[in-house]
């Protein structure tokens, strides 16, 4: 009897509800699609960096799966409360609670069922395009992915999981409330907000706050990246910050608008003002939390989807600059050779044809003199030496690269490939050399990437002659065509055995090393996780916007009922269709647009830091794409919100307005 | 008299193919201006039918109704609006105040749909207020108010806009025998105070005795009518109930 109840109450509640189900639908389908990429065996093959990231990957999917089920839990509560009527009749009927719990657990099932079903099959092809993503991110060709059993038992369990979660804080209130509330606890008590001017200074100060926030953190990275200062501490500190500014802004802006606006004689007099602020003082006021909450989440999705994009680029520019060539080899003089050049080149032509070498050397002067206008100074780094290459060694490499040549006027050129050296002023360095002085002739931080830590001078030809070696270098480039990257590395590598003393104590560790860098092997493991941070990023963002959307319009929604007598009243005093339809557009657009308009504002300070990380990334060439992507972001963000706005919008004019008699 | 409210032949009918059911059958009647007209009836003889059709909520099957000369079956939907809003006031059994406005805003939303400036709205929604005796009231909520306050707000809403008619749909329905005392009294000095024309609808004898002329419907048609002319409320009062007993005492008779 329950069973066929609570199928009838759900088919009963599906046409209110419909963009609740929809939502979580598509949650569930986000779900099983990423679930099935953890668990993609194709993918594991293919990019063996992935298998590592593996947990990380489930822990992602775990703490989405968390904040769904909050989310949901707040969702099917208040759902729950819209129902108290009926629910407290069922116990005046002499139902027991433990009957009515068991109706709206078999509810909650049957939903979640539903979900679940429509979840995954959607999620079948929702899985194909992302698998479509993962493999232009990871420059794989894209075929056809095969699902995985273990995915799918991920997916159900999770979804199990939130609906029990989401479930257990109504089941709650059930078992407590009195039938009286039931019955009479939704009476609407209007409460005059105390201290507006209270609450719009905690909302001016908090949005102070938001702008404080970005302040610091773009300088901190600044600094950082520069290597003159800064703090993750400090950095994370400010983001803990914005998290609770975004909030706190939300809720003073909710609490003080509407009563400020009230105020006015002159806007409350005006048509439906007054209306139209009444309803949503009452709706902004409950939910002054809510919007702050959606808002934090709506920010923080803009955020991570703009920093995943970042990654995105800077990635693919740092392969191209700190891989110039296929295979570059640095044999240091200093040290052992486990695999020496004439080996590791038998080895490497095993896996693909050596096209052109190209050798160089890396020269040091016995001293630190250069780094003595670097914060690498001083008697921590006593041991660290200059390091010197040749111009000819550089111009044969730019050369080969298609590259023009550098030109030193008789000076020294320094060369880096980190934000720091960029910020020194080497202007009043003199560099003697075979008894010859070498003035500075400038900086070069665009070159691609040679052996040297942070920078190296250029220095003409002579001017190395007599320095000891620091490094033996050669530059290979390879046929084209594609080899097994990863055991090129492993048969390239050896096992490095090191030790250092704490406590008094030996400590020794081993690695695996090599003193080839392979860029197909670097482009495979830095993909790897950049696919990984990505695809993390864009479906925690998107079930992060999803389930805001779905919760504002869920809240609209929910009010239905009070609505649609409160316009009924506004058709008899005489408001036509088009007054009724302009006051609801208006009413659900601000209640729409408070948690909303800041995290799509965010969008340009996050734009400007990311802009920034890409110049002093050494991209600044590449900014504008950061930019466009950030706006690109935005307007897809814009696009759900437009949709689920409509969408709520149509469905309460269909419902409140009266356009006949 | 200028007559405000003429009702032509109108019928009305519900349902349709086989299940048919006349709710109004050829009425006519007419208002003048000042008049205090209540409609009395059973349930089920056609009084609310009849006001939902006076009010524009609901349309005419025939005939013609016209207010201020104005032909409501002739009228567009957004021509509607505008005359609910401009010639017509509401006083319902519920109230109907909306439970989210101050008393001061429900007073006022009239004007403010009329686009009438805060200046005068100020003015005005004094000025009613203090008339109606909730000039004290205006800060609070509708649920702060009692059951009689709360009618005493609507009749304010209701003649804010100094509207052609006053509709009322069973105004003391909600209210005990003391505040619909006091909401009749009021509805006297609206109508003889303020000028207003009232067309009320109620089943309760005590209430219709107040009025200055009362017409019973029966089965959708006018049965009878009572005027008051110069008799005291008692008088009244009793020939309404010996209509009322001659209807067949299918009338509530309190």
């Amino acid at each position: 009897m329950f069973g066929k109840l609570a199928l009838r109450n759900v088919k009963r509640q599906i046409g209110n509800y419909l963009i609740y189900f929809i939502t979580v639908s598509i949650t569930v389908a986000l779900m099983f699609a990423v679930n099935n990429v953890i668990f993609c065996e194709e993918l594991m093959a293919q990019a063996e960096s992935l298998r590592e990231l593996k947990v990380g990957l489930v822990a992602i999917t775990v703490f989405v799966a968390l904040i769904v089920a909050f989310v949901l839990g707040y969702a099917t509560s208040f759902m729950l409360r819209l129902r108290k009527r009926e629910f407290g009749t069922y116990l005046t009927l002499g139902m027991t609670r433990g009957n009515i719990l068991c109706v709206f657990i078999l509810e909650t099932m049957l939903l979640c069922v539903a979900a679940l079903a429509v979840g995954m099959l959607l999620g079948m092809f929702v899985y194909q395009g992302l698998m479509a993503l993962v493999n232009r991110l990871l420059e794989m060709q894209f075929s056809i992915a095969s699902y995985s059993m273990e995915g799918l038992l991920l997916t159900v369990v999770l979804v199990a999981g939130v609906f029990g979660l989401a479930s257990l804080t109504s089941a709650l209130y059930l078992k407590r409330v009195s039938i009286y509330k039931l019955l009479h606890g939704d009476r609407i008590v209007e409460k005059t907000v105390r201290h507006p001017f209270a609450w719009l200074l905690l909302a001016l100060a908090s949005l102070a706050g938001v702008i404080g926030c970005c302040v610091v953190f773009s300088q901190q990275m600044r600094l950082m990246m520069t290597g003159t200062g800064g703090s993750a501490g400090a950095m994370m500190g400010s983001l803990l910050v914005l998290a609770v500014v975004i909030v706190t802004f939300h809720i003073g802006l909710a609490r003080s608008l509407v009563p400020l606006l009230l105020r006015s004689d002159a806007y409350r007099c005006r048509g439906t003002n007054a209306f139209t602020l009444r309803q949503l003082s009452g709706k902004l006021g409950a939910n002054a939390v809510m919007a702050g909450a959606l808002a934090f989440l709506l920010t923080f999705a803009v955020i991570g989807a703009n920093v995943s994009f970042v990654q995105k680029v800077s990635e693919r520019l740092t392969i191209d600059k700190s891989y110039p060539f296929d295979v570059m080899a640095s044999l240091n003089e200093q040290g052992e050779m486990p695999i020496p050049l004439q080996e590791a080149e038998r080895i490497i032509e095993r896996y693909a044809h050596i096209e052109r070498k190209l050798p160089y050397c890396v020269y040091r002067t016995g001293d630190n003199y250069l780094h003595s206008f670097t914060p690498w100074s001083g008697e921590a780094y006593a041991g660290v030496e200059d390091s010197i290459l040749a111009e000819s060694d550089l111009n044969r490499l730019l050369d080969a690269l298609g590259e023009p040549p550098v030109e030193l006027n008789g000076g020294f050129l320094i060369v880096a490939d980190s934000p720091q050296v960029e910020g020194c002023d080497f202007s009043q360095a003199t560099l003697q050399l075979g008894g010859k002085a070498y003035s500075y002739a400038g900086m070069r931080t665009d070159l691609p990437r040679l052996d040297f830590y942070y920078f190296a001078a250029v220095v003409p030809d002579e001017a190395v002659a007599g320095l000891p070696l620091q490094a033996e270098c050669m530059a290979y480039d390879l046929a084209e065509g594609k080899f097994d990257a990863q055991a090129l590395w492993r048969d390239l590598s050896y096992t490095y055995t090191s030790s250092y003393y704490s406590n008094g104590e030996e400590i020794t560790f081993t690695s695996e090393r090599s003193d080839y860098q392979i860029r197909e092997y670097g482009r495979i493991m830095q993909q790897g996780n950049t696919a990984v941070f990505v695809v993390g990023a864009l479906y925690i963002a998107m079930v992060f916007v999803f389930l805001v959307m779905a919760i504002l319009a869920l809240k609209t929604l929910s009010g239905l009922s009070e609505d649609r007598r409160r316009y009924a009243i506004l058709f008899r005093l005489g408001a036509g269709p088009r007054e009724q339809s302009k006051t609801l557009f208006r009413q659900i657009f601000t209640f729409f647009l408070l948690p909303f308009a800041l995290p799509l504002l965010m969008s340009v300070p996050t734009a400007v830091i990311c802009m920034q990380i890409m110049r002093l990334g050494g991209f600044a060439e590449n900014m504008w794409e950061v930019a466009l992507n950030a706006g690109a972001i935005a307007g897809v963000v814009l696009v759900i919100y437009a949709l689920y706005f409509t969408a709520t919008y149509l469905i309460a004019k269909r419902n409140f307005v009266r356009d006949t008699v | 008299m200028k007559e405000i409210l003429q009702v032509q032949h109108v019928v009305k009918y519900y349902g349709s193919g086989s299940v048919v059911t006349k709710a109004l059958d050829d009425i006519t009647f007419s208002v003048a201006q000042g008049e205090f007209t209540a409609i009395m009836g059973a349930s089920g003889s056609g009084k609310s039918t009849l006001l939902n059709v006076i009010s524009t909520i609901d349309r005419v099957s025939a005939g013609d109704i016209r207010v201020e000369g104005e032909s409501l079956a002739e009228m567009k939907e957004d021509r509607l609006s505008a005359f609910r809003r401009d010639k017509l006031g509401f006083i319902f059994q519920e109230y109907n105040l909306l439970d989210t406005l101050t008393v001061w805003e429900n007073i006022a939303l009239p004007l403010n749909l009329k686009k009438v400036s805060a200046a005068e709205t100020r003015r005005e929604v004094a000025r009613v207020s203090e008339a109606l005796g909730v000039g004290d009231q205006l800060g609070k909520f509708p649920y702060e108010l009692s059951g009689g306050q709360r009618q005493r707000a609507a009749c304010a809403r209701a003649i804010i806009t100094s509207p052609a008619i006053v509709l009322a749909d069973e105004p003391t329905g909600a209210l005990d025998s003391k505040n619909s005392r006091i909401l009749m009294q009021t509805f006297t000095q609206m109508n003889r105070e303020m000028g207003s024309t009232i067309l009320m609808v109620t089943h309760d004898a005590v209430v219709g005795s107040y009025a200055g002329r009362v017409l019973f419907l029966k089965d959708g048609k006018i049965w009878s009518e009572v005027q008051r002319g110069d008799r005291d409320r008692q008088d009244m009062y009793q020939e309404i109930l010996s209509v009322m007993a001659a209807l067949g005492g299918e009338a509530d008779v309190r």
